[in-house]
């Protein structure tokens, strides 16, 4: 992954507030990234853009060779479906849905038929450790659950990288680690996880942590504790 | 996401809030219900009057004379029907589409008999009469050409009228009646054509009798042809039959005041038919308001829910739905909203209905077609309210929705 001179600005004419000014950032597969920085830093805005949800002003995504710079709507969501597993400080689950439908919801947007859906999704919840769990609803799990189960979701369509929005940011310290221990063992397996936190704690799991300030990148430092 | 997934999820978020939807859906109840009752009933009120007018001899069609006043005419004047003959009756009886013409004159009789006696209807007809319109003989014989070439004192009586003046085992052919001081022949009995719900009225109690035509004439100083009988050859084509012939007999006679005419009885019948036609549909319409009414209520629910799921929505943009998908996910709610609701209208139209039969004096009849318009109808209008509230959800952003609290 690779991204190159990302600028973004929002608003038009007279009022225009720039957020990025230049990214350059290049991400290796199966690399374990925290993106830090404080409010207001474009860290936010930086994730959107990697997660398809927004687009850069100009610049250049590269993703598996892949030119993403300036498409269409509906060719983001496709991106967004095939190779960005979501994971929110809030969860975002869908509360009439139990944990097996929750998982299953991805696929459903990438046409997998019914019954590899279900199956797809029962194996990333026991690979999650909710196997007894499939079929509750979202307000009867605890919040470590819930995270569980959308690390699930997150994980359910092979995607290329993991992007987890302050994963722990509501849930108590020995819920945050397990879940930041869970996050380790998928990036053991190969996967590209990048979180983006406030939280030192947090970040000291990963293995690169980048600094944001003012929309540029002030630190990019290997971690090898 | 296939349609029939997007129907489960609208099913069960209709399903999740019961109240919302039902009330919601009520607009639409009362409106498909209201309009299916109306137009059963509105139909129910055509097929009977119909029933009640038009329902005999549907391929026979009268010819009458009809006088024309001239605008400057300053007195009215009413002048004497011209004479029409056997052999006016054998023009009209080349006239395509026709399959007999029937000459028919009428008087009324006072007959004795049996120490009974009845003013009576007395019809004179010739012998082509008893084919055309299909009279049955129970006893003895039809009238015969001669009768009429030679005045037989010869009459007919139906079955009303052998029962009301004969005893059963009597036999009656050949015995001689009195009919208004004359002495008549009885040849023969069929059965009679009085509709059985006339028979209850006195001038129908008695049965009716045939006299040949030229008898009665005679007897009763009437003109031989008052009026003329046509019978087409189908029903389809009676109106048409019936102009033809009323304007060839027209054509033939050359009267100097005036002109035949049909008496066009399926016209009348088109025109009532189109009154109640737009009687029925200007109610309906008052109550396919309740229908607009309904759609803007189903427009109003579905914008709050959107929303209400404002992250609903992010978060299944952030997951991979396209545009597309958000918009048809929320149409087929809508859709799924309004065409419950106008099931449950069916289904109390046809509850109401079918107690509006019972206090109605007719029945009223509910059509598929009308229970199908209803139920389109229904659909259609969550379609049309339903694309702003969906068009709004799927041109939400997913940071913004994400972050909605």
């Amino acid at each position: 992954m690779k991204l190159s001179d990302i600028k973004k600005t929002y608003g038009t004419g007279g009022l225009m507030v720039p957020v990025l000014h230049g990214i350059d950032l290049e991400i290796e597969e199966g690399e374990f990234i925290a993106i830090m920085g404080p409010s207001g830093s474009g860290k936010s805005t930086l994730m959107n853009i990697i997660g398809f949800l927004d687009t850069p002003s100009s610049g250049n995504y590269e993703l598996n060779s892949e030119q993403t710079g300036r498409v269409k709507q509906r060719e983001l969501a496709r991106l967004r479906n095939e190779h960005i597993g979501f994971v929110f400080q809030q969860f975002f689950l869908m509360p009439r849905l139990n944990a097996l439908k929750n998982v299953e919801s991805p696929l459903i947007y990438a046409g997998v038929p019914k019954r590899e859906r279900r199956e797809r999704a029962r194996q990333m919840l026991e690979k999650v450790g909710l196997s007894d769990r499939m079929t509750h609803l979202p307000n009867e799990l605890s919040g470590g659950q819930k995270q569980r189960v959308a690390i699930a979701r997150a994980l359910v369509n092979h995607p290329s990288i993991i992007l987890a929005d302050e994963p722990t940011g509501a849930l108590d310290s020995k819920t945050s680690e397990q879940i930041m221990k869970l996050l380790v063992e998928l990036n053991e397996e190969g996967r590209t996880v990048i979180i983006v936190t406030h939280e030192e704690e947090v970040a000291s799991y990963t293995n690169r942590i980048i600094t944001l300030h003012d929309g540029l990148i002030t630190d990019d430092r290997r971690n090898l504790s | 996401m296939s349609i029939w997934e997007s129907l489960k999820v609208a099913m069960s978020s209709i399903w999740g809030h019961k109240i919302r939807s039902i009330l919601t859906m009520l607009g639409i109840i009362i409106g498909v219900g209201a309009v299916i009752i109306i137009v059963a009933i509105g139909e129910g009120a055509k097929n009977q009057i119909a029933d009640d007018m038009f329902s005999t001899d549907e391929n026979e069609i009268q010819l009458y004379y009809e006088q024309i006043f001239l605008e400057d005419d300053t007195e009215m004047m009413w002048v004497e029907e011209p004479e029409i003959t056997d052999e006016d009756l054998a023009v009209l009886r080349e006239v395509p589409g026709v399959q007999s013409v029937l000459g028919i004159n009428q008087g009324w009789g006072m007959m004795v008999h049996n120490e009974e006696q009845s003013d009576m209807t007395i019809t004179g007809v010739d012998e082509g009469y008893f084919a055309a319109k299909n009279i049955e003989m129970l006893e003895g014989r039809p009238f015969l050409a001669r009768d009429n070439d030679s005045m037989n004192r010869v009459i007919l009586i139906d079955s009303v009228t052998r029962e009301k003046f004969f005893s059963d085992g009597e036999d009656v052919i050949g015995e001689i009646v009195e009919v208004s001081d004359n002495p008549y022949k009885v040849v023969g009995v069929y059965k009679s054509t009085i509709p059985e719900e006339l028979l209850q009225y006195d001038d129908f109690a008695s049965g009716e009798m045939l006299m040949p035509r030229a008898l009665v004439s005679m007897m009763f100083g009437n003109r031989e042809i008052e009026s003329v009988s046509v019978i087409a050859e189908s029903p389809e084509i009676v109106s048409e039959t019936g102009q033809l012939t009323a304007d060839a007999l027209t054509e033939q006679i050359a009267p100097e005041d005036g002109m035949y005419i049909s008496n066009d009885f399926t016209q009348y019948e088109e025109e009532l038919n189109s009154y109640l036609t737009i009687i029925t549909l200007f109610i309906g319409s008052i109550a396919g308001i309740s229908l607009l009414v309904g759609g803007i209520g189903v427009m109003n629910i579905m914008l709050v829910s959107v929303t209400e799921r404002t992250r609903e929505i992010g978060l299944r943009k952030a997951l991979g739905a396209t545009r597309g998908r958000i918009l048809l996910q929320f149409l087929i709610e809508s859709v799924t909203l309004t065409s419950l609701g106008g099931l449950i209208g069916i289904g109390f139209a046809v509850a109401a209905t079918f107690v509006a039969s019972q206090l109605l004096p007719f029945e009223a009849t509910i059509s598929p077609l009308v229970v199908l318009i209803g139920f389109c109808f229904s659909a259609f209008i969550g379609i049309i309210f339903g694309i702003l509230p969906a068009n709004k959800a799927s041109k939400l952003s997913p940071i913004e929705a994400l972050r909605y609290e």
